[in-house]
């Protein structure tokens, strides 16, 4: 029999995961009529898109894994100080907005940057970093950072008693590496590249800005395309419904991966050092690493000390108020959601209802910005609603939805966790829900809730895809306060916003689930 | 009384069915042996309402406690581990034998002097043995004092002194308090403590 506190936890997430369900249906069902009744002018080349799109996410899948493994094999075998902080940093990559990225990038690599000043008293030059080039780049600082983050927490938690048993046998570093490290990274791996495909063929502001025209364009910034520059929504919607199909199909073997970032980095079991020449190697490779993926990160900061001329301009003032109110309200909302529909599944003992449950918030990862925000943008139409005025609550629906499957991931496993360890003691004590929650959850589950905040927050705060699609002369965030910026020429007010996304980001992505973690712990 | 007669369970999507037929006086302790699996756990579930049984009556004093929810049955019950929030105070554990309202000081203290742990209310139950774990769990099943004591083999994880000393706590306040005590456990030096004894298997409680 179920508990009456069991019951009074599935009602409020049946009534999420009801209410995300329908919405993405309603967004589906306003597309595809939108298709069927669409009259396109000049359809884009989708076949073309498709196979350069395939061409850039296959080559960001394969370098991202293969640095992301060399990376998190080069952490767990060395110890140093900062290792933590270096590992908290890395976590952070699956927050770093993309613009920033490839502003970066642009920052090291572009005509006028740090590479090319270097080099120009000795007469060369690199090539300039728009293209293929610069979006695998991008992807790569991103996505191998990401997979690292995920990857080395299996090589810091293995058993002690197996890296006795390997250490006994006096493994060779390849040895060691082939019967202990890759049997613990291989099950990962098959997800991983699923997710890091889906993030790369669904990129936006990395493509946007690298792309270099329509050449190596993604369906997003088709879509993109058909709605701000050709006012083409027949084609919109049309490239709307591949994206969403192909996302559908990716999607299945990316969720049989946990998406919960490791914040902070693991402990590990027993020391090993491996011989000097193989832990040079590593050090190498952190410091390429650091080159590389991490250069164009500093050079954003760096580029963003000169920001005196932003703060005297009142839009940007504006662009940072609604960027902060934006952020806040969607990491709130998508707490509130997760705790809703992770709580009811902690409850439900039947595994097709945990599934129901998850299910509708799960499908939003499939859903790209662009697109979710095309489905709103088109329900705004067809309500005879001006999106100048409804723009604002689009901005937080959508920062909240696309945070879901993450707060859901990271609240679910908390929850149920302690559901199975305290689930029937606080039947039996006769608990409230809101005893529950005060005495039981709330102390234990702080630091989740503060990361799911912070994701919440920071996947908001880089956003393009929502915005561009949203945003007028009225309503503007730093994401696309950046963009025109870009788009402008205004290298400096660029500079500046990108360097403070990127120290928002990470700051609330490394200050919020310790603040949290110490908040929940204070009242016990 | 509390009495089981023909209450039937089986999990979903097996074909094991259990049959439970048995009945526990005031301040008797009923022990249940059986082997690991053999539906031990199962039978306090049962009774504590954690699953549902597909037929058959339990009472206690002649009403029905089928209908009732986990949380509205008059049952206490202290199982292997876990039994205390490891993060609160040993205080604020026992004030949750009155979720619904305020538990004096005075009261609590009492509870932990009866089972030897004068003075450790502050700590947090983290900070614990195993044995003052129990006993603390012990202390909030005196504030509870609900009519039914489920045992889900309790003094397992003890070592040997400390378990010998539980089982004596245990036997007195039950007597105390007459309690209709369930002991399911598979270790003989558990189950000595107990009045009568059942054996489970085959699904069926036979007389040990």
């Amino acid at each position: 029999m179920l508990s009456r506190s069991a019951v009074q936890r599935l009602v409020p997430g049946g009534l999420v995961a009801a209410g995300g369900g329908t919405l993405l249906v309603t967004l589906l069902v306003l597309i595809a009529v939108s298709a069927a009744g669409g009259d396109s002018g000049r359809m884009p080349d989708i076949a073309r898109i498709l196979y350069v799109s395939s061409i850039q996410a296959g080559l960001s899948t394969i370098f991202s894994l293969i640095f992301g493994v060399a990376i998190a094999w080069a952490f767990n075998r060395l110890s140093f100080p900062g290792r933590n902080l270096s590992v908290g940093f890395l976590s952070a990559a699956l927050v770093t907005p993309g613009l920033v990225v490839a502003f970066g990038l642009i920052s090291v690599w572009g005509r006028a940057g740090w590479v090319n000043t270097l080099l120009a008293p000795f007469g060369l030059a690199v090539p300039p970093v728009f293209g293929l080039f610069g979006i695998v780049y991008a992807h790569i600082i991103l996505d191998a950072t990401f997979a690292a983050a995920l990857l080395l927490p299996r090589l810091d938690g293995l058993a002690a008693t197996r890296l006795r048993l390997g250490r006994s046998l006096n493994l060779t570093p390849w040895l060691r590496f082939r019967t202990l490290d890759w049997p613990a990274l291989r099950p990962a791996l098959p997800g991983l590249a699923a997710i890091i495909f889906l993030l790369s063929f669904t990129s936006f502001p990395i493509v946007l800005t690298l792309g270099g025209g329509p050449a190596n364009q993604t369906l997003e910034v088709a879509i993109y395309a058909a709605v701000r520059l050709d006012f083409d929504l027949g084609a919109a919607v049309r490239l709307a419904l591949v994206q969403l199909a192909i996302s559908a199909v990716l999607i299945i073997p990316a969720t049989a991966l946990s998406l919960v970032p490791p914040a902070g980095g693991g402990t590990r079991a027993l020391p090993w050092p491996e011989p000097r020449g193989v832990a040079r190697l590593a050090g190498l490779i952190l410091i390429a690493a650091g080159l590389f993926l991490g250069l164009p990160l500093v050079a954003v900061i760096v580029g963003g000390t000169g920001f005196g001329e932003v703060l005297g301009q009142q839009s940007f003032w504006n662009a940072t108020a609604t960027s902060l109110i934006v952020g806040i309200g969607a990491a709130l909302a998508a707490l509130v959601a997760g705790l809703a529909v992770a709580s009811a599944r902690s409850a439900a003992r039947n595994p097709i209802a945990g599934f129901a449950l998850s299910a509708p918030a799960y499908v939003y990862l499939a859903m790209p910005s662009v697109t979710l925000s095309l489905g709103f943008f088109l329900g705004a139409h067809r309500l005879g609603l001006n999106t100048g005025t409804i723009g604002f609550w689009v901005l937080i629906i959508a920062g909240a939805l696309l945070a879901l499957p993450y707060a859901v991931s990271t609240l679910t496993p908390a929850l149920t966790g302690i559901e199975g360890r305290y689930g029937r003691l606080a039947t039996s004590l006769r608990l409230s829900p809101l005893q529950r929650w005060r005495l039981i959850a709330w102390p234990l589950i702080g630091r989740e809730i503060g990361l799911v905040l912070a994701m919440g927050f920071c996947f908001s705060l880089g956003d393009l895809g929502v915005i561009s699609l949203f945003g007028s002369e009225n309503l503007s965030t730093l994401s696309s306060a950046m963009n025109r910026a870009l788009g402008a020429y205004r290298t400096d007010d660029a500079a500046a916003i990108s360097a403070l996304m990127l120290i928002l980001s990470i700051a609330v992505f490394v200050a919020l689930p310790r603040i949290f973690e110490r908040l929940s712990r204070a009242g016990t | 009384m509390l009495e089981l007669d023909g209450l039937r369970f089986a999990h979903p999507g097996q074909d094991r069915q259990y049959a439970f037929s048995l009945s526990v006086a005031p301040g008797e302790i009923l022990g249940i042996s059986g082997a690991s699996g053999a539906g031990k756990s199962t039978l306090l579930d049962l009774i504590a309402g954690f699953v549902t049984p597909l037929s058959g009556s339990l009472t206690l004093d002649g009403q029905s406690l089928v209908g009732l929810a986990p949380e509205q049955r008059p049952v206490a019950i202290l199982f292997q581990a876990d039994n205390l929030f490891d993060h609160l105070s040993i205080d604020r554990n026992l004030s949750l034998a009155r979720p619904h309202g305020r538990l004096p000081q005075d009261e609590r203290d009492s509870s932990l002097e009866a089972v030897g742990l004068a003075g450790l209310g502050r700590r947090r139950a983290s900070t614990l043995s195993g044995g003052q774990k129990q006993r603390a769990a012990l202390a909030r099943c005196l504030l509870l004092d609900r009519p039914v004591l489920l045992l889900d083999e309790p003094f397992s994880a003890l070592d040997v002194d400390t378990a010998d000393a539980m089982r004596e706590l245990v036997r007195k306040l039950v007597s105390a308090r007459n309690w209709h005590t369930l002991l399911v456990s598979h270790q003989e030096s558990d189950l000595a403590m107990s009045d009568r004894r059942l054996h489970l298997e085959a699904e069926r409680l036979q007389t040990g």
